[in-house]
């Protein structure tokens, strides 16, 4: 993995232990390039949406087409881990 | 420090209701006492709202003094078409391409506090003072606030909930669905202690920081008139009260009766110096009917409906209220009910599916001509008006506007449900937006003129920025509403037009230059189901 890659992947960890710090979720023990939203953060839909915003304030510091990460062949993903983030925004910003 | 103006927001509040809970009613005694005497003392008037009367546009024109088509929001959710599946998001505080009264303010040097507005969030920077966003969910609302106030809030507040106080999605919802009474006596009461807790970030801020500005948006009134219009609208009180009419008239008032201690102790707070303005973004009345719009443009050859397949995406699709179209056969339709209109589709190449853009006044015409005859069983035109977005919606945004917003004989919104029959009876009549609001001023310098004209809702921040002594800037759309003020005090404080604004209009340049958005913008459908 890039240096870039994984330099994401630290601001995303930063950025992810401050978003959840006060949440009632079940998640222990560090976060890592596979730790997922929704299976290990108990993310919902709305929660998505704010993530979307607080990444384009705290780490591209631009809009970004979440859209392309979020929507795959016409529906939206399932999940999504820190690390498939981290090459999104690898490609994107 | 002392507080020069205080806004109290009561979002959707109206005179209708406004006038029966100041004055003194049989049996039930004048239900706001205090804020009957302040108007007595003061000037007031009814409020013209944004075209489309609604929250969003409306209470971002309320801190812009401009209106959608120059701030560039109009509704809660913008929602894309990704290939057959929905890709939505919502309006935030960096849509808003108009500078706010909180940033204005700020850097002529008066300090503001801003809590529980639409479209302050994520806060906007360069703000000297305190934003806690309304419409943000418990969980986020602490990253949403300015930067270490959640903290000091939580730690200077006894009985501070964020759950309590923030808005809660599941909740939210049933706004706009027909509850049983069970239900809809909780859904007014689950609003009593979400007031006390603004309320009471309200009274904190006002005693340890009194800013030049303090501002307070109360949104029950809005939340609490959808379901329950029919135990506050004087018009509606049935011949005979049954005991679950009464029950719920008194948990209504218990409301008002709170909101009226609230203003109390703010006004009182912020004393006999300060001019206090209370506004809501647009009033409340009764819809008796629901238009299915896009069932009645498939009646006029305009819209045709896609087959659901049975497959998991068209089930989801039926489930999210989301018009399921077939595009290829599509001119017309509607994306959100909030919108309440209606968007064209324009081909923008060879082989795209749409009108010709050189058909599009005519067929335009044809349309307005068509939406007109609808008439209900009894014979009455239910559209009663068809705005054209070039005329309502002036300004760099004006692209994002409906080609159409359509203004039904009873202000309600529309259904976007493909069900028939097009208009329907409601059981029973429920509260929808009126666009007539309120807007009240009292205090030093303020006239006891009674009720006055209507104002128009870009008028509210260059009142407040007058209040606060500061020019009005050039590029505002609104006035100061100086029918408010005393002759001396006008004499002696002159309305003085300023500078303009700071980066108004920036995003619709930068997305001028952005195809790909463009085309999103063409393309973008909406969901949200409003009232069926």
């Amino acid at each position: 993995m890039s240096d870039t890659h994984d330099n994401y992947v630290k601001q995303l960890i930063v950025l992810l232990e401050d978003f959840t710090q006060d949440w009632d979720h079940e998640f222990e023990g560090r976060m890592d390039p596979n730790t997922r939203l929704l299976g290990d953060l108990g993310f919902e839909s709305i929660d998505i949406i704010q993530l979307v915003v607080a990444i384009e304030e705290d780490i591209s510091k631009k809009k970004v087409p979440f859209e392309k990460l979020l929507m795959k062949d016409g529906r939206y993903v399932d999940d999504l881990s820190i690390g498939q983030i981290a090459d999104f925004l690898v490609g994107f910003v | 420090m002392t507080t020069k103006t205080l806004f109290i927001g009561m979002d959707g509040c109206t005179f209708t209701v406004l006038n029966e809970m100041t004055r003194d009613l049989p049996g039930e005694g004048i239900t706001m006492p205090f804020l009957s005497g302040l108007m007595a003392k003061g000037s007031r008037a009814n409020l013209r709202s944004t075209p489309n009367p609604l929250t969003p546009p409306a209470w971002t024109s309320i801190m812009t003094g401009r209106g959608p088509g120059q701030h560039g929001v109009f509704d809660f959710i913008r929602a894309e078409d990704k290939g057959g599946e929905v890709y939505w998001t919502l309006y935030d505080s960096r849509d808003v391409d108009s500078e706010m009264i909180w940033s204005i303010a700020s850097r002529q040097g008066k300090s503001i506090a801003a809590l529980n507005f639409p479209l302050t969030a994520p806060p906007p920077k360069h703000v000297n003072g305190s934003i806690v966003p309304g419409f943000i969910p418990a969980k986020h609302l602490r990253r949403n606030s300015t930067p270490g106030l959640f903290e000091r809030l939580k730690e200077a507040i006894p009985g501070f909930d964020a759950k309590e106080l923030a808005w809660d999605f599941d909740n939210e919802k049933q706004a706009l669905e027909v509850l049983n009474d069970n239900d809809m006596e909780q859904w007014v009461r689950y609003h009593l202690p979400r007031e006390e807790q603004w309320f009471n970030i309200a009274e904190y801020i006002l005693q340890n920081d009194a800013p030049d500005l303090m501002a307070v948006m109360f949104d029950g009134t809005d939340k609490i008139q959808h379901q329950a219009w029919q135990f506050v609208d004087p018009a509606l009180v049935p011949a005979e009260r049954t005991e679950f009419y009464n029950r719920m008239r008194a948990v209504c008032r218990e409301y008002f009766a709170n909101v009226d201690r609230y203003i109390e102790k703010l006004v009182t707070m912020a004393g006999p110096e300060c001019q206090v303005f209370f506004a809501s973004d647009h009033g409340f009345t009764a819809t008796v009917e629901t238009l299915r719009i896009n069932a009645f443009l498939e009646d006029l050859g305009y819209l045709k409906w896609a087959v659901n397949d049975g497959s998991e995406q068209a089930i989801r699709r039926e489930a999210s209220d989301f018009a399921n179209l077939d595009w290829a056969n599509t001119t017309a339709y509607c994306r959100t009910p909030s919108s309440n209109g209606i968007h064209i589709r324009v081909s923008t190449k060879p082989g795209e599916p749409g009108i010709q853009q050189a058909d599009y006044i005519p067929f335009r015409d044809k349309l307005i001509e068509d939406l007109k005859t609808l008439r209900n069983d009894d014979g009455e035109p239910v559209i009663v008006d068809v705005l054209k977005r070039e005329e309502w919606f002036p300004g760099q945004h004006m692209e994002r506007a409906c080609d159409l917003t359509l203004v039904l004989r009873d202000n309600g919104f529309v259904s976007i449900r493909n069900l028939k029959p097009v208009v329907v009876k409601r059981p029973s009549p429920a509260g929808t937006h009126h666009p007539d609001g309120i807007f009240m001023a009292y205090g030093k310098g303020i006239a006891a003129n009674g009720q006055v004209d209507r104002l128009d809702i870009r008028d509210v921040c260059p009142t407040l920025l007058y209040s606060l002594g500061l020019p009005v800037p050039s590029d505002f759309e609104g006035k100061a509403a100086e029918p408010f003020f005393t002759a001396n005090w006008l004499a002696e404080h002159p309305v003085k037009i300023g500078k303009p604004t700071i980066g108004a209009g920036e995003k619709a340049k930068a997305e001028d230059m952005d195809e790909e958005e463009k085309r999103q913008i063409i393309e973008q459908l909406q969901m949200l189901g409003y009232m069926e």
